[in-house]
């Protein structure tokens, strides 16, 4: 386990593929009001897709592509912005959450409130502390006797 | 009926794991299919022969399957998320202190 990831074919098809699972996770995320699917399931294919790197390429190279500790502030941050836009709700709406958009026609993309702007941030917070998880645990130092 | 014993028999199928296995991450894998016959289960009491899906698609009205089990069931998957994370983050420090994953092993307190 020396972090320097898979051969050749499997990164180059993760090159190729993991904008496709980026896309079609975002696609979920969006459309999670209108069709089955929606901010967790949307947020489990994107943290899957950065998986789907980290195993291809290794750590190393993963975490030169990626700013770790940029996906933690957004993880935290997304946590905050569920909550202020629950307050806004009751400052507005009179009611933790409530909606204080316009509801829109039924069937389009921009419509139903507040629902897909929570289910983007649902989604960014599961994406992230889904990848974040196991990038901890992939972390954690294995060798026999390590730590006794 | 067939269908709730075959999903009692998949939750027995992961209990025989749980008891019998000595593996960390088998014992792991097993809890995790006791959860998911236990998600099957509660998808099967909301089952009904010919009905949609519960959204609305703007489709003419015909029977659909009851909701309720499915958003139960959405939140049961998260929560086995976590309990999964948990376990293996635990399988690790074990790992880490007494480098096995044998809990026949794992018996007398170190470190």
């Amino acid at each position: 386990m020396t972090n320097s990831g898979m051969t050749v074919i499997v990164k180059t098809v993760t090159r190729i593929t993991v904008w496709m699972i980026l896309l079609y996770g975002f696609y979920i995320i969006l459309h999670g009001h209108l069709t089955p699917g929606g901010g967790f399931g949307g947020g489990v294919i994107i943290a899957l897709a950065f998986l789907n790197v980290l195993l291809a390429y290794g750590r190393q190279r993963t975490q030169e592509w990626l700013n770790i500790h940029l996906l933690e502030h957004i993880e935290s941050l997304s946590a905050l912005l569920f909550v202020l836009v629950g307050i806004l709700g009751m400052v507005i709406g009179g009611a933790f959450l409530a909606n204080f958009l316009s509801q829109g026609e039924l069937f389009h993309i921009i419509s139903a409130g507040t629902i897909p702007i929570l289910n983007i941030i649902i989604g960014f917070k599961v994406a992230m502390s889904l990848f974040l998880v196991v990038w901890m645990l992939a972390g954690a130092k294995m060798s026999k006797g390590d730590t006794v | 009926m067939t269908l709730y014993l075959l999903c009692f028999a998949l939750f027995l199928v992961g209990l025989y794991g749980v008891i019998a296995k000595r593996d960390l991450i088998k014992i792991i894998l097993a809890v995790g299919i006791m959860g998911y016959s236990a998600n099957l289960f509660l998808i099967l009491f909301a089952y009904k022969n010919g009905a949609i899906f519960p959204i609305l698609t703007g489709a003419e009205s015909v029977p659909m399957v009851d909701p309720l089990p499915q958003a139960l069931v959405l939140t049961s998957i998260v929560i086995e998320l976590g309990t999964t994370a948990l376990l293996v983050a635990l399988a690790v420090r074990l790992f880490q202190k007494y480098g096995t994953f044998d809990i026949s092993k794992i018996r007398r307190l170190r470190g």
